[in-house]
């Protein structure tokens, strides 16, 4: 049979278009794929260290010159710093660790490590410890530090930059109504007197000057008793007279302010800015409720300005020096290609091998140390002679009633219900009594059924 | 019948993307969703099958999908119709030949076209209960504004202004409409002697209910979806007090913040049968009011 040369013509064009759009295909995988991947080490001969962390802006440059300094003191790993944004940090972690291309160490949020450790993804770090590191973690240590990094009893995060609340007060706004800025109020309804006498109203009844206005039950109920976790027995604890007293305490003195107008008031105010446009510093709050971190942001935007840093203030009979602990933890993933380079990294940052050199990193930061020897070293100790309003927060962290977040499994849910009926008996909703029943029923629930369901609490 | 095949393969190859796409990122997500409701599975470890329980959680012992269900069904009744009307009502005043038409139709169909996240933002400060300008607008006639975002009386109106903001996308769908309708209706209407509201009752308003009814049909559809903008005026909480919690937003706590991607599969489940549901008994209504063809 002769061949047909224009049918020949015909079937070698279509094969060279399937081909040509095979390839083309194939290119724009590869592309992708490429495209996808992880930061390169920038040393050669060094392995490289994936460091996914959350801060950014200006902290970003404090992490850059922490990772600078462990590279140049290493001759073995690179560590390579790569910024995620703080939302959603935890899922972003679980996808890429359950995808096969974990970073080696992150910085995450603690609340964020029982759920993560429940699901198997977290490396058990006094597995990497040597026996005299390990001895050191167990004992020396803040204890709220250590077990803010537990779940279970198991290690899976070391902190680089704890975090504690605490009431910042204007010098000058105190001494204009003859209180002294040196002397804090014994109680919390003390507190809540003078800050009534801090507030400053238009004709209208706006709020043009906030006194003090506080949230955060699971935070301030430390103050009044065991809070809502019992450590000893494991157990959550919502519905208890040491709670209903807190709450009761904080929407009496929301009441006070008046809640409408405190929530107009801080609807106008950009509370959550790093910035010096954090309502504090330029004077649009006289007491502010708020983290270390901004010790340091005073220091930066209006380092003149006369304030002081007072604790947790308990009611009559309650525990001074309350807090409850936060912040960022170093985690490395079950997966993690460079463990020995990732541990080596959070023990170089986090002090627990050379806690003088961490002192610095810490300063840099205006962070929480890890434990007493980083506190006590020459720098963090002149750290606290130039901020001597940071004094606070340690203090806090070396007590007894400085606690971690409950340790469960489901955390996020626990949290967010506590925080639900506190708005909702500030509201005037329900009373605090139902809310906390209310509270107590749903947990509960939720609790049993997750257990029906399997989940690992 | 080979060659056939093989000239149908070059032709399959070049919608072969399209196809890759709709089987791995739609079709096949679609069935998974479904299998994983039937699932304990919190993204971590391997799915665990637990037949109906995720459904019979949230239809019987689940609050807040209820308090969510209802949020939203509250939203899509208020705020369907009223966009519907606003987007009827500015067709018809941007159908009228003046000078500068077009300069009109572009400036309400603007916001349309902004993202969602820069719309909801802006709308914050507007609302702002203390410097925003609508409470200042309010002042000035001594009116005591009140905190629209933070008052869980007002979120929902709140939100049906945000809505109404963004009525200049389906005023396009009306205008086009409009340019549809024959001339030859309204000069037959003039000659019989109709004024302007007889001409829009009996011609105009017919003859667009193919364009309210699609309309329609999409409104209803994206409010079940309606996230973003809950999800930044409470921070992705749903308060206050749970005025802003829709189900969209719960359905997204569910299986992200509190990683329970089963539970928000099953809830996925409900919302597509419930979309479903509602746009049959839409379709069905055609008959009554829809008039096709002119």
């Amino acid at each position: 049979m002769a061949a047909n040369p224009t049918f020949d013509r015909e079937k070698s064009s279509k094969a060279i278009v399937v081909r040509s759009f095979l390839a083309v295909l194939a290119i724009a995988a590869t592309w992708f794929l490429m495209s996808a991947k992880m930061p390169d080490a920038n040393i050669p001969g060094r392995t490289k260290v994936v460091f996914w962390h959350r801060w950014g802006g200006e902290w970003e440059v404090v992490v850059k010159r922490i990772v600078s300094r462990f590279n140049e003191s290493q001759t073995e790993f690179e560590v390579v710093p790569m910024f995620t944004t703080g939302t959603g940090s935890e899922t972003k972690f679980m996808l890429s660790t359950i995808g096969g291309d974990p970073p080696d160490v992150m910085s995450m949020w603690n609340g964020a490590i029982p759920s993560i450790a429940s699901g198997g993804l977290l490396t058990d770090l006094e597995t990497l410890m040597s026996p005299e590191e390990k001895e050191y973690f167990n004992r020396v240590p803040y204890q709220a530090i250590r077990e803010s990094g537990q779940f279970k009893d198991v290690t899976y995060g070391i902190t680089i930059g704890a975090d504690l609340m605490g009431y910042y007060v204007n010098a000058k706004h105190l001494r204009e109504i003859g209180a002294d800025p040196d002397k804090p109020p014994k109680t919390f309804e003390e507190l809540v007197e003078l800050g009534t006498k801090l507030n400053i109203k238009d004709s209208s009844g706006n709020i043009k000057r906030m006194g003090f206005n506080v949230s955060d039950l699971m935070t301030q109920a430390y103050a009044w008793g065991p809070g809502f976790y019992d450590k000893e027995s494991k157990t959550l604890t919502m519905n208890n007279p040491s709670n209903l007293a807190a709450l009761t305490a904080l929407v009496e003195q929301k009441k006070g302010v008046g809640f409408d107008q405190a929530q107009r008031f801080w609807a106008s105010q950009n509370t959550g800015s790093s910035t010096g446009a954090w309502p504090f510093i330029p004077g649009a709050v006289s007491i502010a409720y708020d983290g270390q971190w901004r010790v340091e942001e005073i220091r930066k935007y209006n380092p003149g300005m006369d304030y002081r840093v007072w604790p947790l203030i308990p009611p009559k009979d309650g525990k001074p020096y309350a807090g409850s602990l936060g912040g960022n933890f170093m985690i490395i993933p079950t997966s993690a290609k460079q463990k020995k380079g990732a541990f080596e990294f959070v023990k170089f940052w986090s002090g627990l091998t050379h806690p003088e050199r961490a002192a610095e990193f810490y300063c840099w930061g205006g962070w929480l140390p890890l434990s007493p020897d980083v506190a006590k070293s020459p720098k963090y100790q002149e750290y606290l002679r130039t901020n001597p309003q940071f004094k606070t927060f340690v203090d806090t962290l070396g007590g007894n009633n400085c606690h971690p977040y409950p340790n469960v499994g489901f955390l996020q849910y626990y949290l967010d219900q506590v925080n639900r009926a506190e708005d909702q008996a500030s509201r005037g909703s329900i009373t605090p009594k139902q809310a906390l029943i209310n509270l107590d029923q749903t947990v509960k629930h939720e609790l049993r059924k997750r257990k029906e369901l399997g989940f690992e609490d | 019948m080979k060659h056939k095949f093989r000239e149908n393969l070059v032709g399959y190859l070049f919608i072969s993307p399209w196809l890759i796409g709709f089987l791995v990122f739609t079709l096949y997500p679609f069935c998974r969703s479904f299998y994983l409701s039937l699932t304990r599975y919190n993204i971590i470890q391997e799915p665990h099958f637990i037949g109906l329980a995720n459904y019979k959680m949230m239809l019987f012992e689940d609050e807040l999908f209820w308090k969510s269900l209802w949020v939203t069904i509250r939203y899509a009744l208020v705020s369907v119709p009223i966009v519907l009307v606003v987007g009827v009502l500015l067709a018809l005043l941007l159908n009228i030949n003046v000078k500068g038409i077009a300069v009109f139709r572009t400036i309400f169909y603007l916001p349309s076209i902004v993202p969602m996240v820069a719309t909801t933002s802006i709308f914050m400060w507007i609302l702002n209960p203390q410097v925003g300008l609508v409470n200042r607008v309010l002042a000035l006639f001594h009116i005591d504004g009140p905190g629209w975002l933070t008052d869980p009386k007002w979120t929902l109106w709140s939100l049906v202004f945000m809505a109404i903001w963004g009525a200049g996308g389906s005023m396009v769908i009306y205008l086009a409409g409009l340019k549809d309708i024959p001339q030859y209706l309204y000069e037959a209407a003039t000659l019989d002697g109709a004024g302007v509201i007889k001409k829009t009752r009996m011609i105009t308003l017919p003859m667009l209910t193919p364009v309210i009814f699609f309309n329609l049909v999409m409104g209803v559809i994206g409010t079940f979806q309606y996230f973003t903008q809950a999800f930044m005026i409470s921070k992705g909480s749903g308060g206050p007090e749970d005025s802003t919690l829709f189900y969209a937003l719960y359905m997204f706590q569910r299986s992200w913040k509190y990683m329970d991607m089963g539970y928000g599969s099953a809830m996925a489940w409900a919302l597509f049968v419930i979309i479903v549901i509602l746009t049959s008994i839409i379709f069905q209504s055609q008959k009554r009011w829809v008039h096709y063809g002119g």
